[in-house]
């Protein structure tokens, strides 16, 4: 009795195994291809103008920008930055047909785009300068 | 987001899947010698892993798969060394439950602290500690003397120091400015490399060696700027193998049992030649588990572990359980090259050679595609030390594969 | 930065390569080794099923019983019916020395321990198994004594086969040893000088002396070389190297079937040289020298060299039988039986049937041609020439009453100490029903005077008694 069970057992021990291995070579797969649009050599970011030491927060040099990006001293936002003169939800970035518009969303310090203090919504344009709080920005688009 | 959690879904049930099935039918190898005690035991390890792997997916951001594929093979290892021999399954899966909270503990203690690429004197020390220790209190276990037995619990200093080697290693490296700048500096790193072949050479711990000897060299060839050392390294190093292999007896007789085992086949060639006896009995799918004879390779729990999953399971499986240990390498370096932190990059790089390397040796022994040496495998094979230190660099993994910040001081 | 990365996937891709090397060399191991390593007296494997399996006979092709295993009520121990006749055939399966022969190489029949294909062990566990198969030899075992009995006190081996199937009536080597008291002699078998565990039949390896004549004579025919009207003197010289006959006389003029029939080696050692080495070696190759034989037990391979400088003076002695010529006797039958069977050397077989323990045949040996030697016509002319050897040369002392006999007697000269003696032929010469080989080892005379007596004995014997 034990025989038999083992001799079907082994047949399945090796199907679950492979297919084991399989599912987890697929998520590592779909992991990579997913990874390419925000890859390093996107063609739209924002580049940090500040000397990284300079600020007393953790921030990076690159942000990847994608079709909708919220930025603010909240975690929830895709980019956080924990500057105490940013708001917690403080500016959207979007992505419509081939252009990217940014709207303030009613922060207490405002955002300045080329010195101007944005109001609603602006359209950006490649080399425009973006301040928020104590950070400076400049907007690349090469597509 | 929502995709992430469904497709990590398939490989953890299919793990449990496995699990319960090895343990339906482990239960019924031993239904006449059964206590409700290895139910127990079988279904809170099967528990466990499953709500590791739950929990790891929903509150890391760093890599999952590190520890699914883990488990899988910890599995694999446990469904063999139990079938070979009940006491040493359940202290197995005590082993691995414990491995499992190291996990978590290492993880959270190393994400929570700062400032680990400074330590490096303290790695350096407790190492030559360990070292010391072993020579003096050491008890010698079949040539090689690894092992420390305080008040009853015995252990291997061995796969501690192989986890500060790599730790120190990285933090040379995070803060090769400051080494550059003292006396030698530059050669610290080598000649601790020398003095601990040394100790392991004493030791007669020739899989060690092994590893310590790949370790180091592959991180230098990566780190070292200074080129022409590396490529000298090198040299003294194939040289002095040649040189051990003229003068040492010991080593002379692995390569020749290795070159032909069946003429010692009574003798030091004994274990090998059953173990290619079990490798060559399973065919692709093997005898079935409980149906082959894995038992007639001696200390087979251990390192020969590999030859009895080939026996009564399959070469494919064999093959499944290496595809399981590249997939686990490859994914450490890509963590490595993601990460920014250069201590943790180098401390990721150095976690995954040493899965590679050691898997690699091990398996290319029993398989006699190498010669034999004794050393374990990571996961997968029976004892303690080894598991738990596996574990614990498991632990250091997973945190190299989120993002840290780059300190700078 | 970008250094970095590149060595860190070096030693990546340095990593993945070993890894891929060991998938390689396992299943190169599974697939060409496996099967070769499980067949050791050291693997416990092997005796895990002797005690709970009753071990098939081993019977001869009338199904007289030759070995069987009996229950002494603790376990099966084996019994060998007629000892030394049988050593080198069947062998010995014993727990401390391990198993040889037969009883080595179909162990796995024997005890209906069968390949892990899924369909036999579903089949296994349905019905455990507790009983083997019993082997049905081709041997004769009446020929098999009687030939061993012929050959009593010399060293040397007897090959005796159906050409025309391939099924072996008699194989015979000796000195042999007796399995049954095997523990209490193993150090005197072991030490013994002359190699009683050697089953000279298939491993030991001679020159074949003028016997391989037949081998020459068949490529001289096959390229239409013919050195006209020949001369022989009695001795010739190759590259300034006397080449001589046994006796030294000369054979006057003489033609190719002359020469065969009269054993003339100056005349075949100058065709040989004209014919050439490689044309030489091509028919020795399809008479299966530098060849792996097909047998139920391992056969050495014969050599003929073909390889690197190979001068005159090689080839004259190649083309004779001499020089690096080595044979075992088991390939000189089989050229016999090529002749003998219009030119197509069949496979070897020793074993006819595995019988199961319920009396059903479940394999039987299929008749195949392993090499087709030569054509029908050279055959023939071959087998007349053999004839004329037997009726009026060297091999008189095979002449059979009433039969014609065809045949090829050989004088090797042995490097380290006196000429083999050999004789191959068959009978009867239209319709053979039997092919021989016969070798002396050392016996100091000629293949016509000691080896042509035995064969021609067996032969008739063979041919009086076995008739199916």
């Amino acid at each position: 009795m034990y025989n038999i069970l083992s001799l079907v057992f082994k047949y399945v021990f090796i199907v679950i195994i492979y297919l084991f291995i399989f599912s987890i070579i697929k998520l590592i797969y779909l992991d990579i291809k997913g990874i390419r649009p925000i890859s390093f050599d996107n063609s739209t970011y924002l580049k940090l103008i500040n000397r990284k030491e300079s600020l007393p927060f953790k921030i990076k040099e690159y942000y990847p920008l994608d079709d909708n990006i919220f930025l603010g001293r909240g975690n929830d936002n895709e980019i956080v930055i924990k500057d105490p003169y940013i708001s917690k939800k403080h500016l959207r970035i979007v992505k419509d047909e081939d252009d990217y518009f940014l709207e303030d969303l009613k922060s207490a310090n405002g955002t300045y785009v080329n010195g101007q203090r944005v109001m609603d919504v602006l359209k950006l344009n490649n080399g425009d300068r973006i301040t928020v709080g104590q950070v400076e920005f400049i907007f690349v688009n090469r597509g | 987001m929502l995709n992430k959690g469904i497709n990590y879904r398939l490989p953890r049930n299919l793990l449990f899947v496995f699990e319960m099935m090895a343990l339906f039918l482990m239960f019924m190898y031993y239904r006449s010698t059964l206590d409700k005690s290895t139910i127990i035991y079988g279904l809170s390890l099967i528990f466990i892993v499953y709500v590791s792997n739950l929990i790891l997916s929903k509150i890391v951001s760093g890599d999952n798969y590190l520890f699914l594929i883990v488990t899988m093979l910890a599995s694999i290892g446990i469904i063999m060394i139990y079938r070979i021999n009940h006491e040493q399954g359940i202290k197995q899966i005590i082993w691995i439950s414990i491995g499992i909270v190291l996990f978590f503990v290492t993880y959270f203690v190393v994400k929570r602290f700062k400032g680990w690429e400074n330590l490096f004197i303290y790695y350096l020390s407790a190492s030559i500690f360990l070292f010391v220790a072993t020579l003096i209190l050491g008890k010698r276990f079949r040539g090689a003397v690894n092992w420390i037995s305080i008040g009853g619990i015995s252990f291997q200093p061995t796969e501690i120091i192989k986890i500060l080697a790599i730790l120190m290693i990285a933090s040379y490296y995070t803060n090769y400015d400051k080494f550059k700048k003292k006396k030698w500096g530059n050669y610290y790193l080598i000649g601790i490399m020398y003095l601990f072949v040394f100790f392991l050479f004493i030791q007669r711990d020739l899989g060690s060696v092994l590893i310590f000897c790949s370790l180091f060299l592959a991180l230098q060839y990566i780190y070292n700027e200074n080129r022409k050392l590396v490529f000298a390294n090198l040299v003294v190093l194939i040289f002095s193998g040649l040189l051990g292999f003229a003068i040492f007896p010991h080593v002379k007789i692995r390569f020749e049992t290795w070159i032909n085992p069946w003429k010692y086949i009574d003798t030091i060639g004994y274990q090998i030649t059953q173990s290619l006896f079990a490798i060559s009995e399973g065919g692709f799918f093997g005898t079935g588990l409980g149906l082959g004879h894995p038992d007639f390779i001696p200390e087979v729990s251990k390192d020969f572990i590999f030859s009895a999953i080939c026996e009564e399971m399959g070469i494919l499986a064999g093959i499944g359980v290496i595809m399981l240990f590249m997939i686990l390498v490859y994914r450490g370096f890509k963590i490595s090259i993601n990460q920014k932190n250069k201590f943790f990059r180098i401390a990721a790089l150095g976690i995954s050679i040493l899965f590679g390397i050691q898997s690699f040796i091990i398996f290319g022994g029993v398989i006699n595609m190498i010669p034999l040496t004794g050393i374990t495998i990571p996961f997968v094979s029976y004892g303690g030390s080894s598991m738990l230190s596996s574990f614990i660099a498991l632990g250091i993994l997973q945190v190299a594969s989120e993002e840290l910040d780059i300190e700078e001081d | 930065m970008e250094k970095e990365i590149k060595r860190i996937i070096a030693v990546l891709i340095g990593i993945c390569i070993l890894f891929v090397s060991l998938v390689v060399y396992l299943t190169y191991f599974q697939v060409f080794r496996a099967n070769a390593v499980r067949n050791n007296s050291y693997n416990k494997r092997l005796w895990i099923n002797e005690e709970k399996i009753l071990r098939g006979s081993i019977i001869d092709r009338n199904g007289r019983i030759l070995a069987y295993s009996e229950y002494n009520g603790e376990t099966y121990s084996r019994v060998y019916n007629y000892g030394n006749l049988y050593s080198h055939i069947i062998g010995y399966s014993y727990r401390d020395y391990g198993k040889s022969n037969l009883e080595l190489h179909y162990n796995n029949v024997l005890l209906n321990i069968s390949d892990s294909s899924a369909l036999n062990e579903l089949k296994n566990l349905v019905e455990p198994n507790s009983e083997g198969n019993t082997l049905k030899l081709t041997i004769d075992h009446h020929l098999q004594e009687y030939s061993r009995n012929l050959l009593k006190g010399k060293k040397g081996a007897i090959v005796a086969m159906n050409p025309s199937t391939g099924e072996i009536y008699a194989m015979v080597s000796l000195p042999d040893f007796n399995p049954v008291t095997l523990r209490e002699e193993w150090s005197n078998i072991v030490e013994d000088e002359d190699s009683p565990l050697l089953n000279r039949a298939i491993s030991g390896l001679y020159q074949p002396g003028s016997t391989f004549k037949v081998v020459t004579a068949t490529a001289l025919l096959e390229n239409d070389v013919s050195l006209g009207e020949y001369k022989c003197t009695g001795t010739t010289i190759i590259d300034g190297y006397p080449l001589k006959d046994y006796d030294g006389k000369g054979h006057g003029t003489i033609d190719l079937e002359g020469a065969l029939v009269y054993s003339c080696n100056p005349y075949f050692a100058e065709a040989g040289i004209e014919l050439g080495i490689d044309k030489l070696s091509e028919t020795a190759e399809k008479f299966m020298l530098n060849k792996e034989i097909p047998f139920d037990l391992p056969v050495k391979k014969s050599s003929f060299p073909n390889k690197g400088n190979i001068g005159k003076t090689d080839i004259a002695a190649a083309s004779i039988g001499q020089g690096k010529v080595l044979v075992t006797p088991l390939n000189m039958a089989l050229i016999a039986s090529g002749i003998a069977n219009k030119g197509d050397i069949m496979k070897p077989v020793l074993v006819k049937e595995v019988i199961s323990k319920n009396g059903k045949v479940i394999d039987s040996f299929e008749a195949e041609v392993i090499s087709r030697a030569t054509d029908i016509f050279t055959a023939n002319e071959l087998k007349n020439m053999m004839v004329d050897v037997v009726n009026i040369g060297t091999g008189k002392n095979a002449r059979i009453r009433n039969i014609r006999v065809a045949g090829k007697t050989g004088t090797a000269e042995n490097p380290s100490g006196n000429d083999h003696a050999w004789f191959i032929g068959f009978a009867p010469a239209e319709d053979p029903k039997i092919a021989i080989a016969v070798i002396l080892e050392e016996e100091g005379s000629t293949g016509g005077q000691k080896a042509a007596p035995i064969a021609k004995n067996i032969m008739v014997e063979a041919l009086n008694t076995i008739n199916n």
